[in-house]
């Protein structure tokens, strides 16, 4: 968008009470921000303040949560050689042994993930296979509701990281942010922010030609007390604009970035890291998972495509970050795995157990997880024996100073130990 | 404090500017939720039907009236009406890619919904396209889905069973979720799962068995992918032998399995589970977020006694006291807003003769704002609930493009702005009482207090102000000013 310079009369205002501004731009901005954090927690004007912290979690880490929308075949991400079933199964869509990656004596790789070995190889990477939904739950819209709700029994519509920022400590209006389309783990009442663009995030009309801000005041005079149903989330948006400045003035470092959605989300990923403006939980998704045809071989498909995305716009991210690379930890997560056996179309149909990835700070690298091994026939399923909950508190109990109580109410995580010191 | 604000509600209180017309509350609410936007044509027309509720039954009356004259609205782009093996023969030969005629299916749509006056024809066309949903980015349905929105209109105000057999059976939702290639040795399920799960009973309401069956009984229609692209049935794919979904069951001997296929969508149809499932979507998008249950289940019913009829609901609907009551309480989608902004400002759309005109920029805003026409990218249909437009991105966007349509920036061709002195009926005139015209004419309601002082912070002007041809606002901040109503608070309502 272009805007044309308009010329300006001398900045007088006609109001006096607007001129006298005892606030600044930037109290004024925040402001409207809290107005949101406190107006949608009910009728009484409660402030919740973050809870004691618990161990000395580094206040700087940043979580990075991923989602893989449509539901990824962990299997063909993560394979098990070692399990004969795998290969029966799989006549014409298995993943040879002799290509995989990082292969032991039980999984490997696809080799479309190796740009992710040089991490694997110091031991960044964590696979921990069998995960998901303690029950099969092969909707997609529902399962992504349970997974993201992860209050399994609550008709309460609150996400688990809007849990979790609830209860972190720091006030920086980009606590919280989703790069690219939302995910309904950050619905709630804890403001957070957003963006498809970095670069692009600013108030139009709050430019230089409005050298006394009168468009931004007129916002917040429509807003501050505004009941609509958009109200806390365009506050939320004017008081983060203030302060994303430093995350615009990051350069993109590597080179090495797709030019997909999933490199372009995480490369700005990184700038908002590497610009230090406060971002503790951040959120990118990448679609297309949902491979009932055509997943293909390691010649063709949509498997290879989206895998050698995943891989090498993560391998660039942790690059880009530098030496912050040491505060930040990726997580992914898909609403479920699929079917062990493969339909007619070279594809896969909905099942229930799936793999999660965990990069970067604090993992303890390799294959983790419990495998109750495959069965073949058509509807078998990768049986889950680890609940993704209990890998995401490991992540949330050695990174944040958040009790996994909160986050995940009414569950008892178990050790997993994906994570240095879980 | 109080005796200031005391001075401030003196000072800021709203002039009336009476010659431009408005609606009472309660019509302008029926408007507001059944058309795209407030425009004086509007007003006009609800004014002379004898108010809102009478407005609708006139839209409902007329929606048909006319099947060819409608199609010609906004019939700007003449590649969607090439069949499938043109559309697919032109991408081969690099003529013109099928990602950019579904482009253009997305314009139509945002220029009927911008300037036919069959609003309540549009609206339902856009729910029922939406529940019934196939994407239009994906090669595969694209090369038949022109011709699957045509259905979805042709009984968007009819009947829901026979929407259904057809909408199901098209290629184009055969293509999008792989029954086009399914077979009897291997039935594919993703079509027989969200038919059950997202086009009739809903989750919850089946089982895992009854997706198996579903996949069975949908097996014999076949798309000639990548080739012809033509749709056949073919008797060797269709998998025989007894199948039972919930309550419907047949012993499915014959190998043709078309007429068992439409008496399984026609049951399906007048389920009662589909009845509520059908009737809560469309009180969620019509009504409220939260809707009651004893409005659901009246709606359910009538559905029900009318053989799935879809216009006995939407006027029980309409007429219920908690349609009444539920005023202010949804938001624009991304497209919603768009097409209410273009209307507010008076634009005039054109034919679009370059790629940069109006007609065909608006989907690239409506994309700015989160979601351009039927690109949801899940089966399940664009959401109708606020929570999914609330957030701080798709604010940014909004006032963005507001910014862009109130300074005329873009697009710049292919479309009529008003200018400054198009939008002031009169000269010189008082500030405060422009605003009310102003307010009359985008907000469709008289000016408040809020309103009066947004605009006058907007620009630096005090209400009793006198406005002339040469004042500030009239040679450099009227953008501003029609900004401060584009991003006020009633705006992206609905």
């Amino acid at each position: 968008m272009t805007t044309t310079p308009l010329p300006r009369t001398t900045g007088d205002c006609a109001c006096p009470e607007f001129r006298g501004a005892d606030l600044s731009r930037r109290g004024f901005l925040r402001g409207l921000g809290l107005a949101g954090a406190t107006m949608t927690i009910g009728s009484a004007v409660v402030t919740v303040g973050p809870s004691a912290p618990a161990a000395a979690a580094d206040a700087s880490s940043v979580l990075v949560v991923l989602s893989m929308r449509g539901a990824a075949d962990g299997l063909s991400l993560v394979v098990p050689h070692g399990d004969p079933v795998y290969y029966d199964a799989r006549p014409r869509i298995a993943v040879a042994a002799e290509r995989l990656v990082a292969k032991d004596g039980f999984f490997g790789l696809h080799p479309a993930l190796s740009p992710l070995l040089p991490l694997w190889q110091q031991g960044k990477v964590a696979a921990v296979h069998a995960t998901g939904l303690a029950v099969p739950n092969r909707s997609h819209f529902a399962a992504m509701e349970a997974v993201e709700d992860a209050t399994p029994g609550s008709s309460e519509r609150v996400g688990w990281l809007n849990r979790l920022i609830g209860d972190l400590p720091g006030t920086s209006p980009l606590q919280a942010v989703a790069v690219g389309s939302a995910p309904p783990a950050l619905y709630g009442p804890q403001p957070w922010m957003g963006f498809d663009r970095l670069d692009e995030v600013g108030v139009a009309g709050d430019d230089k030609w409005d050298p006394t801000d009168d468009r931004l005041r007129s916002l917040g005079k429509m807003w501050q007390r505004s009941r609509s149903p958009l109200a806390p989330a365009l506050r939320s948006a004017m008081a983060a604009v203030d302060e994303i400045g430093p995350a615009q003035a990051q350069q993109q470092r590597s080179s090495a970035f797709p030019k997909s959605d999933l490199g372009k989300a995480l490369s700005s990923v990184s700038r908002t890291i590497r610009g230090d403006v406060g971002a503790s939980v951040i959120t990118v998704d990448q679609g297309d998972w949902d491979m009932h045809s055509d997943l293909g071989t390691l010649q063709w498909g949509r498997m290879q495509h989206n895998a050698d995305d995943l891989a090498r716009s993560i391998a660039a991210f942790f690059e880009d970050l530098g030496p912050a690379a040491d505060r930040v930890t990726l997580v992914t997560v898909s609403e479920f795995g699929r079917r062990v056996v493969e339909n007619n179309n070279y594809g896969l149909d909905h099942g229930w157990g799936n793999v999660m990835f965990l990069v970067g700070a604090g993992v303890r690298g390799g294959y983790h997880g419990t495998w109750a091994g495959l069965e073949a026939g058509n509807d078998a399923d990768l049986t889950v024996t680890t609940d993704y909950r209990s890998v995401l508190s490991e992540v949330v109990r050695t990174r944040t100073p958040v009790s996994t109580a909160t986050v995940f109410p009414h569950f008892s995580p178990e050790r997993v130990g994906a994570m240095v010191g879980a | 404090m109080r005796r200031r604000k005391k001075k401030q509600n003196k000072k800021y209180r709203p002039a009336r500017y009476a010659p431009t017309p408005v609606l009472g509350a309660a019509d302008r609410h029926v408007v507001s939720r059944f058309s795209y936007g407030t425009t004086p044509e509007l007003v006009r027309e609800v004014q002379a039907a004898g108010g809102g509720v009478a407005w609708f039954e006139e839209q409902l009356t007329t929606a048909y009236a006319d099947p060819a004259a409608d199609a010609r609205i906004g019939d700007w782009w003449p590649d969607l009406h090439l069949d499938a093996p043109t559309l697919w023969k032109r991408q081969e030969d690099e003529v013109r890619a099928v990602w950019e005629v579904m482009a253009d299916y997305s314009r139509r749509l945002l220029v009927r919904r911008t300037i036919s006056p069959h609003q309540v024809l549009e609206r339902m066309t856009e729910f029922f396209e939406a529940h019934l949903h196939v994407p239009v980015n994906g090669d595969k349905q694209g090369i038949w889905r022109a011709s699957y929105g045509d259905v979805i209109r042709r009984h968007a105000l009819g009947r829901f069973d026979e929407m259904l057999v057809e909408a199901i059976t098209h290629p184009s939702m055969l293509l999008f979720l792989d029954q086009a290639v399914s077979t009897k040795k291997a039935p594919n399920e993703n079509l027989g799962r969200e038919l059950l799960e997202l086009h009739t009973v809903g989750v919850g309401n089946h089982t895992e068995g009854d997706v198996k069956a579903s996949a069975r009984i949908l097996t014999g229609y076949r798309v000639d992918v990548w080739r012809s692209w033509a749709a056949t049935y073919r008797s060797e794919d269709h998998w025989t032998g007894p199948v039972q979904v919930g309550d419907f069951s047949d012993p499915n001997t014959d190998p043709d399995g078309r007429d068992l296929v439409r008496r399984y969508l026609v049951h399906l149809a007048h389920r009662p589970e589909t009845a509520q499932r059908l009737a809560r979507k469309l009180a969620v998008k019509f009504v409220r977020d939260d809707p009651p249950q004893a409005l659901v289940d009246r709606l359910a019913r009538t559905y029900l006694q009318h053989d799935t009829a879809i216009v006995p609901v939407l006027r029980e609907l309409v007429r219920s006291v908690e349609f009444k009551g539920s005023r202010g309480v949804k938001l624009r989608d991304p497209s919603e807003d768009l097409v209410a902004t273009y209307r507010a400002l008076g634009t005039t759309l054109k034919a679009p003769q370059r790629i940069e005109d109006a007609a065909n920029a608006m989907l690239w805003q409506s994309t700015v704002i989160g979601l351009a026409p039927m690109t949801w990218p899940r089966p399940d249909g664009q959401p109708l609930d606020n929570q999914p437009w609330a957030t701080p991105a798709r604010a940014l966007a909004s006032m963005d493009i507001h910014w862009s349509l109130a300074g005329g920036w873009w697009p710049k061709t292919g479309v009529d702005y008003q200018q400054p002195t198009d939008w002031v009926p009169e000269l010189p005139m008082q500030f405060a009482p422009l605003v009310d015209h102003l307010s009359r004419h985008i907000l469709g309601r008289p000016s408040t207090r809020g309103i009066l002082k947004a605009a006058c912070t907007a620009v630096s002007v005090k209400p009793t102000e006198q406005i002339t041809a040469d004042h500030p606002l009239m040679r450099w901040h009227f953008n501003r000013l029609l900004g401060s109503f584009l991003d006020n608070p009633l705006h992206y309502g609905r």
